[in-house]
């Protein structure tokens, strides 16, 4: 019988009752969702015995008011059966500021850089993962910009800001460039103001 | 957590000489973020031995603009021009792949006439071989081939005409929309495309006799930069590079869109997954999208540009000066936009570049809740090191090139 997105939740609800929290199915998309303990298990389950050996991406969604807060999602797809399926883990408890996931890079290593991403944006950092460094902000970056808490624009806060770091003095490029380390951070000005709790995204509920 | 040596070590470590007499000297060395030949601000971090590159960090993020998290403050038409930006090579593909994602999210898939399918083929297909021969040309330029940059620019010219021709722009287009296009086609339309696929055979084969049994080329390219199809597949590699490694997969067929069922081409495949194969099956790429451009000229059918839904595309022009129904919907719809039901959504696309994904979040209101993008290009430059580690130092360049990487999408 080919496999189906449909017959593998059938399949992974079978094998492991005890990992899923709910299984949705919207325009005609299917979802599983796991607990964050489990997780490991079902991949490689999904990965060596049915044949989903592509992970699309690896991304979160920020619930700012729900409990748990934020949803880890996958994205799997299967070459040999041409079916695509969603996984999802739900996490972070109230008041848990960097709530952990397992890493599913020992299954794809492609989840590597996704996972990075993750951590990057949003502060989930990854239990197990080989390189856990920021990725696309800079790498002395304090705060995670997808975080719904996080301002678009804005910040109130003197300028320049830039999440914890100042490029440069006053005039980019011309004269005495202040060199990115904590040490001239003094020289300027509004940098000084502010303290830590200032920082966005840092507020505590 | 964060491994800070990488970053500061710069200089020649100790040599040492091994047991057998050999010397083992590697050397960090800096490539990127400013250098011609890594197609925008990659940087990459190159420990090498000699000539052979033993280690290979990629740092990306020197892009980063936030357009996903900007999307979430945008109604979803607004957002629509923010995909634009992302891979800027093929903006109407990213642009198709936005709007299939809100349409399922919205549930009007099936009010989508044959029409608006059969443009949005048509222009995909056209701005795949676009970014194509950009890749073509910026990949010989690369490995020393100048003719072919600017042979490939010219047909390219073309292809921004007829959008320039239909959009009013030649790149950032946001012609295709959610609920069809935004503008009708012009009467010139068909015959600046027929102008186009009436010479690119021939122009095609014009490139074929310039590199494909160019000893030269084929000296740089083949057997370098090699990736497996087990390892293309487990690093997520989609598109051409995938393809390259001999895995017949394309999401046109796999999971057909925009009526992509209806049309009738080929998968073109490489045999060893190295750059001349890549190149290769971009070359053979080209081919069958003019076929499909042209059977999509062809069979063009009739019909409305946008979808009567007044909750989604706005009404005619007429209706508004003379219905104050229709006057209320143009209004709400640029004031407020459209709210599409509770849920989520994830639509792949074949894009050029591989497989492009949009996974949308809504809760309810006008504006997406989450937009993430699956890009194509960052799946494909972290599967780079496998390609270039173990190889010559020159081989890198190649490598890059032919994995064709928009660092806009790669960092969004």
């Amino acid at each position: 019988m080919a496999i189906t997105a449909t017959s593998t939740v059938a399949m992974v609800r079978e094998k492991f009752p005890q990992a899923v929290v709910e299984t949705v199915d919207f325009r005609g998309e299917e979802t599983i969702v796991l607990l964050p303990e489990q997780l490991v298990v079902v991949c490689a389950y999904l990965q060596k015995n049915q044949q989903y050996s592509f992970l699309s991406s690896v991304t979160a969604v920020d619930w700012l008011e729900r409990e748990p807060r934020y949803d880890v999602v996958y994205h799997l797809m299967s070459i040999p059966n041409q079916s695509e399926l969603r996984l999802k883990v739900r996490v972070g408890q109230h008041g848990e500021e960097h709530p952990s996931v397992p890493t599913v890079s020992g299954i794809w290593p492609g989840a590597n850089w996704y996972e990075r991403e993750v951590y990057d944006l949003f502060g989930i950092p990854f239990a197990g993962h080989p390189d856990l460094r920021r990725i696309l902000m800079p790498m002395d970056w304090t705060t995670h910009p997808l975080r719904k808490d996080y301002p678009l624009r804005g910040f109130d806060l003197p300028e320049p800001h830039w999440g914890g770091q100042v490029p440069y003095d006053t005039d980019p490029g011309v004269g005495s460039q202040t060199m990115r380390t904590p040490y001239s951070r003094e020289l300027n000005e509004s940098r000084s103001k502010f303290t830590e709790s200032q920082e966005p995204g840092t507020d505590k509920k | 957590m964060q491994k800070q040596d990488i970053e500061t070590q710069y200089t020649i470590e100790d040599s040492q000489s091994l047991e057998d007499g050999n010397r083992n000297d590697t050397m960090t060395i800096n490539m990127g973020p400013q250098h011609p030949s890594t197609h925008g601000v990659l940087r990459l971090i190159l420990t090498i031995n000699g000539e052979t590159v033993v280690k290979a960090v990629p740092d990306i993020g020197f892009l980063h603009t936030g357009i996903e998290k900007t999307a979430e403050a945008k109604t979803y038409h607004q957002a629509l021009v923010l995909t634009d930006r992302m891979e800027y090579l093929s903006p109407l593909c990213n642009n198709l792949g936005y709007s299939l994602a809100v349409e399922k999210l919205l549930g009007i898939e099936d009010e989508i006439t044959d029409k608006i399918k059969f443009v949005r083929v048509l222009l995909a297909e056209l701005q795949r071989i676009a970014s194509h021969l950009v890749f073509l040309g910026t990949h010989a330029l690369d490995l020393g081939a100048m003719s072919v940059f600017l042979y490939c620019f010219r047909e390219r010219e073309m292809i921004l005409d007829v959008f320039e021709e239909i959009s009013g722009v030649r790149m950032m287009t946001s012609y295709i929309c959610p609920g069809g296009l935004q503008a009708d086609l012009t009467p010139a339309f068909d015959g600046k495309v027929r102008a186009f696929t009436s010479i690119f055979l021939d122009r095609l084969q014009e490139y074929h006799d310039l590199l494909t049994n160019n000893q030269l080329w084929m000296e740089r390219t083949k057997g370098v930069g090699i990736l497996s199809a087990k390892d293309a597949i487990a690093y997520g590699a989609s598109g051409p590079v995938l393809r390259g490694s001999n895995v017949v997969w394309d999401i046109r067929k796999a999971f057909p869109y925009s009526g992509y069922e209806k049309f009738d081409f080929d998968i073109p495949v490489g045999t060893n997954g190295d750059v001349y194969d890549r190149y290769l099956v971009r070359m053979l790429e080209m081919e069958q999208s003019l076929k499909l451009v042209n059977q999509a000229l062809e069979g063009m059918p009739t019909g409305a540009y946008r979808v009567h839904n007044p909750k989604v595309a706005p009404p005619p022009k007429w209706q508004i000066t003379g219905s104050m129904e229709a006057l209320i919907h143009h209004f709400k719809l640029y004031t407020e936009g459209y709210r599409p039901p509770k849920g989520e959504v994830f639509v792949r696309t074949e894009a050029p570049k591989g497989e492009l994904g949009f996974y949308i979040v809504s809760d309810g209101t006008a504006k997406p809740y989450r937009m993430h993008v699956r890009a194509p290009s960052f799946a494909n430059l972290e599967a780079l090191p496998l390609m270039i580690e173990g190889g010559f130092l020159a081989d890198v360049v190649a490598a890059i090139g032919s994995i064709d990487i928009v660092l806009g999408e790669v960092d969004r």
